[in-house]
């Protein structure tokens, strides 16, 4: 990605944020995203342990091995089932036991816990987390 | 008076009443997708910028602190409560804009139905029916709704919103309020929702806002029921995420 496809991405994520997740528009999202630290990116991979296909949000729970032999949970949160459909995920895209790596935005307060911004799934598609959050 | 004069002339003139045509209302049945104004958006079709929001001085007072609380809190990663945390739904009218979630419409001679994907939220506009007084209608996430066609634009008027119901951008109202709105198709696939929030008690002037929408053809709508809120309120207000252990 240059420099210019990075700053277009950032913008366009801006835009869906302010115009889509009610910032200046008459709109409302089921929560505030604030809780995440959009500016950091946290790549995971794992195996997954569950897949929630389900609202107001769908959510990866998944097990990620650290460099001292243990292993870390991490939920991450996705945009809903309608809004997931619109970046080709399925109810069956993931189940228990798949391997996957996630790019995700992680809990401001620390916690083991993310907004998902890309998966990359089982049969080698990678996958964003709805409209604005495209790979 | 003019459905009286209808109901007269149906009564008395069977043989016009068969030969009446069916009133040719625009259709409005189907699924509609939010449309914003902003990049790629046609300004024609866009929705025009909301009217001045004047409260009164008793409430504007509390609302701009209220906002200004959330932004703070916003900027801290810690989101303050709302009821959309709790799962609750958004009622009338904020539930005909729920991010980008679409609402379907079905049309019919005396109802018009608006079904929103986002919590699967139904209201039910009632044609040709007088309104109920508001000291009449249980408070409520929906109110009461009647709408008739006045040429090509539905109109609908909605009181009996409970004053809990969070309305545009969470501006408080009374038990007072009145919506009126006015749907009308500005182009074939392309819907307005011009939105006029009275309220004597809250507001100085009338409200006015406008929500656009494009046609979904053969979108089916996705179920949305509530059952994994992962979110909670903790001691001190603050929305946060249960996150698992394992």
């Amino acid at each position: 990605m240059t420099i210019l496809q990075a700053a277009r991405a950032r913008l366009s994520w801006a835009l869906v944020m302010a115009g889509v997740f009610g910032v200046v528009s008459p709109v409302r999202a089921h929560h505030s995203f604030t809780m995440f630290d959009m500016t950091q990116k946290i790549t995971l991979t794992g195996t997954v342990t569950a897949f929630e296909w389900t609202n107001p949000h769908s959510y990866i729970e998944i097990d990620v091995p650290d460099e001292k032999g243990g292993v870390k949970h991490w939920s991450i949160e996705m945009g809903s089932p309608s809004i997931l459909q619109q970046s080709g995920w399925k109810f069956s895209s993931l189940k228990k036991g798949d391997k996957t790596t996630l790019i995700m935005n992680p809990l401001k307060n620390g916690q083991a816990g993310g907004f998902l911004f890309q998966a990359t799934l089982p049969d080698g598609r990678v996958v964003g987390n709805g409209p604005g959050r495209q790979p | 008076m003019k459905l009286l004069c209808s109901a007269m002339l149906l009564a008395f003139t069977p043989i016009a009443a068969d030969a009446q045509p069916v009133p040719n209302h625009p259709d409005l049945t189907g699924v509609w997708g939010t449309y914003r104004a902003g990049r790629g958006s046609d300004p024609k079709l866009a929705p025009p910028a909301a009217g001045p929001l004047v409260l009164k001085p008793e409430y504007a007072k509390p609302y701009e602190a209220r906002r200004a609380a959330q932004e703070e809190a916003n900027k801290r990663g810690e989101p303050l409560a709302n009821a959309s945390a709790a799962c609750v739904p958004y009622g009338v009218p904020a539930m005909m804009s729920v991010a980008i979630y679409p609402v379907e419409i079905l049309q019919s001679p005396r109802q018009v139905t608006i079904i929103s994907e986002a919590f699967s939220e139904v209201r039910r506009v009632y044609l040709d029916r007088p309104q109920s007084k508001i000291e009449d209608v249980a408070p409520g996430y929906y109110g009461h709704s009647v709408g008739h066609w006045e040429g090509e634009t539905l109109v609908a008027d909605t009181i009996g919103i409970k004053t809990s119901v969070s309305g545009y951008r969470g501006m408080p109202h009374s038990d007072q309020m009145r919506i009126t709105e006015r749907f009308q198709l500005v182009a074939p696939d392309f819907l307005h929702d011009r939105i006029t929030i009275e309220d004597p008690i809250v507001l100085e002037k009338p409200f006015t806002y406008t929500l656009a929408y494009k046609r979904m053809p053969n979108y089916e709508m996705v179920e949305f029921v509530c059952d994994n809120n992962r979110e909670y309120v903790d001691e001190k207000g603050i929305v946060r995420l249960k996150v698992r252990d394992r």
